[in-house]
């Protein structure tokens, strides 16, 4: 009897354990609440300010002059701001193509070959360096009679003529070869780590039904890589979105406003310009956009891995 | 309201202050309260954007120490981070006792919002003084007050390969036909005449060459007065068009610091502020004998003047900085003669102040040229502070592109004159 008594109370206190007492919870709120602060001081308030600076004329002294929608009217009708979208879409697609496309490449040729991690391990070494760093590194390679002109006049092939940082789109082209020299490497990681979590039945069971090369990647290695795949490519529409530090420090923008981004824009509607209420417009512009593509493309990719 | 009242009481507080000291430090012209005047010495903060002119600023401890006043030196190299840097001090309570800042549109905006202290005292008695020449207190002038005292000042000009010269027999030229002859004689040589960026200074041809073509409408655009579409400022346009076309300047991609394309004579000539000296010198090109000066000489023989542009880079209190007296006092001390000298002597570079000493041989013999008894040149201001800043951004985008395709240049100017029209039409 006692010990029956003893299992029902064990029995009852279970529940209990999942579901703590208000107090316990109003305690674990408790902890929470630095952390909640420390977010909403250093992200939302600033977050806000800016929304609320868009709509005012502000040049970073006195007091903001509330403008209504008149900064996004100017902003729009801004040719260079235009510029800027194109060639963030441009930077979104090629940072797709070449980064992520050469990681995989990178990541499928290496991977089941005995120490795929030294083949590997030069193509990640550049993601070591800053991006203002490669940016300085690849305008020596690339300004006019830079070492790639020079290379190619020493050679007789064609293409020692271009401007390679000069000429719009080819200057962003050029930007995003060298953003992928940087990147690739960490996506290739990262799509190694996913090829090796792959289980090996199903693929030994797919090699028995005689699927190889092309079609083995094509029908096996590529859907189960999918979750992977999901966090590589946010990143990467993330990160082109935001792209700054190379173009900063490969052309500013330029010539004139040709090889803007977005981010650029931003930065130089800010504090070169000095027109903080332009820049907060173009921020709150870009996270918009930065957001919005984020859930869309996560969204997708979330709900396709539910179905299969 | 604030800020009207902030400037008087600033004012009335500054002169008050100022007549005392001038009681205290014995007469003789000494606004400063001087070594033995001042109680303690006192270390100035002091934030600029001229990072590398940190050796400089050092030399000048040693002379001002003698005035009880040092410099805590802070220099930014990035100058946009500067400028954000300056902005949000005055949102706190660690505003800056001395910083340097830009003339023009950009220091109107401190004064307006009543950030910086008056200096029109320090200017009445440095003009009484002779330290400082005539013209120059227009920069520094809003509303008829006068508002920080000149860090330094830059002629325009232009620097020449003395080896390249005398190698195809080239004689500095005398008139704007002389240049261009000089440029097609080292174009048919298979030399590269001119230098010319495509960022920061991509404005500078068309300062030099509109200053020589129209005085009258370069000024105008500062003001409005004239229109970006005017004759003289297109006749400019194709001119330079012109020169880009006939291979004058050096592809404005090559990214090589001008002053080692000069000293290697990848191109024979370089436009640019007196403060190249000094660049010229850090790698080692010896002033006289490897490279020469000489002022751009006017577009249009017509001009009756010459013209030449002027740079000036202002040295300023901050409005309530812990130390604001003693600040005003170290820029009083800064416009005499002998901080002038020590200044002049440790940048390599021409100083404000007539009397102080040019050590550079070519540089002493530009600034007599220019300023001397007799001159016949009329100042300009350089274009990037007498343009209101939304001008100048548009005309880094217009000129930078200009410089980089020789495009039709109607549409670009037809461009500025909208923003300047839109920005003289808010004022």
């Amino acid at each position: 009897m006692t010990t029956l008594t003893a299992q029902r109370t064990v029995t009852d206190e279970r529940p209990r354990l999942n579901k703590p007492p208000d107090k316990f919870r109003w305690s674990a709120r408790g902890f929470a609440l630095p952390s909640l602060a420390i977010v909403a001081v250093m992200l939302y308030l600033p977050f806000l300010w800016t929304a609320y600076l868009s709509f005012t004329e502000f040049n970073g002294l006195g007091d903001p002059e509330w403008v209504g929608l008149e900064k996004y009217r100017e902003m729009f009708a801004d040719a260079g701001f235009l510029t800027s979208v194109q060639n963030t879409l441009i930077w979104v697609v090629g940072t797709l193509v070449l980064p992520v496309g050469l990681g995989l490449l990178i990541a499928v040729l290496a991977h089941e070959i005995k120490g795929s991690f030294w083949y590997r391990l030069p193509f990640l070494l550049p993601y070591a360096i800053s991006g203002v760093a490669v940016g300085v590194i690849w305008t020596f390679i690339l300004q006019t009679d830079g070492a790639l002109s020079e290379a190619l006049r020493f050679l007789h092939l064609p293409g020692a003529e271009l401007r390679w940082l000069l000429d719009a789109p080819l200057n962003t082209l050029v930007m995003i070869v060298a953003a992928t020299w940087q990147g690739a490497g960490v996506n290739a990681l990262l799509f190694g780590i996913g090829l090796q979590s792959i289980p090996k039945e199903p693929m030994e069971a797919a090699r028995l039904d005689g699927a190889s090369g092309w079609t083995l990647f094509r029908t096996m290695t590529w859907p189960m890589l999918a979750p992977l795949t999901t966090v590589v490519v946010g990143l990467a529409i993330v990160g082109s979105l935001k792209t700054f530090d190379i173009i900063w420090a490969m052309t500013k923008g330029g010539p004139g406003r040709v090889s803007e981004t977005l981010a650029l824009t931003m930065y130089k509607e800010t504090f070169v310009n000095n027109d903080y209420g332009l820049g907060a417009a173009v921020a709150l512009f870009l996270t918009v956009v930065t957001v919005a593509a984020s859930i869309i493309y996560l969204r997708r990719q979330l709900s396709d891995s539910k179905e299969l | 309201m604030f800020v009207k009242k902030t400037l008087c009481l600033t004012a009335a507080a500054t002169t008050a202050a100022l007549t005392l000291a001038a009681c205290s430090g014995g007469g003789g012209g000494e606004t400063t309260a001087g070594g033995g005047g001042r109680a303690e010495d006192v270390m100035l903060g002091f934030y600029t954007d001229k990072a590398a002119w940190e050796p400089s600023f050092d030399t000048m401890n040693e002379a001002s120490a003698a005035e009880g006043l040092t410099l805590d030196f802070t220099g930014y190299s990035d100058p946009t981070a500067f400028d954000s840097f300056v902005k949000q001090a005055f949102r706190t309570d660690q505003v800056p006792d001395l910083f340097t800042w830009h003339t023009g549109s950009q220091l109107a905006e401190l004064v307006e919002q009543g950030l910086v202290a008056e200096t029109t005292d320090l200017w009445a008695e440095a003009e009484a003084n002779g330290d400082v020449p005539e013209g120059l207190i227009d920069n520094y002038t809003y509303d008829g007050k006068q508002y920080c005292v000149p860090l330094n000042v830059a002629y325009w000009t232009m620097y020449y390969n003395k080896a390249t010269f005398e190698e195809y027999g080239l004689e500095v030229p005398e008139t704007w036909d002389d240049l261009m002859t000089i440029a097609d004689t080292l174009v048919e040589n298979g030399e590269v005449p001119f230098h010319q960026m495509n960022i920061i200074f991509e404005f500078v041809w068309f300062q030099a060459m509109l200053a020589g073509n129209a005085p009258e409408t370069y000024r105008g655009l500062q003001t409005g007065e004239a229109s970006y579409t005017d004759p003289e400022v297109v006749e400019v346009m194709e001119q330079w068009g012109e020169m880009i076309d006939k291979g004058y300047f050096i592809d404005p991609g090559v990214s090589t610091d001008p002053q080692t394309l000069l000293s290697t004579g990848d191109v024979a000539m370089a436009y640019f502020g007196t403060f190249f000296t000094g660049q010229l010198d850090g790698i080692g090109a010896e002033s006289g004998t490897d490279y020469g000066i000489f002022p751009v000489p006017n577009m249009n023989p017509d001009v009756e003047q010459r013209q030449m542009i002027l740079e000036t880079g202002p040295l300023c209190v901050g409005t309530g900085s812990a130390n604001e007296q003693a600040a005003l006092d170290y820029s009083a001390w800064w416009l005499t003669e002998e901080a002038q000298n020590e200044w002049s002597s440790s940048r390599g570079d021409v100083s404000f102040n007539p009397k102080a000493d040019v050590a550079d041989p070519e540089l002493a013999a530009l600034v007599e040229e220019v300023t001397g008894e007799g001159s016949d040149f009329e100042i300009q201001q350089r274009y990037l502070e007498a343009n209101p800043l939304p001008v100048y951004t548009l005309s880094t985008e217009i000129f930078g592109d200009f410089v980089t395709n020789a495009p039709d240049p109607l549409p670009g100017l037809e461009r500025l004159q909208a923003e300047a029209e839109a920005y003289w039409a808010e004022q």
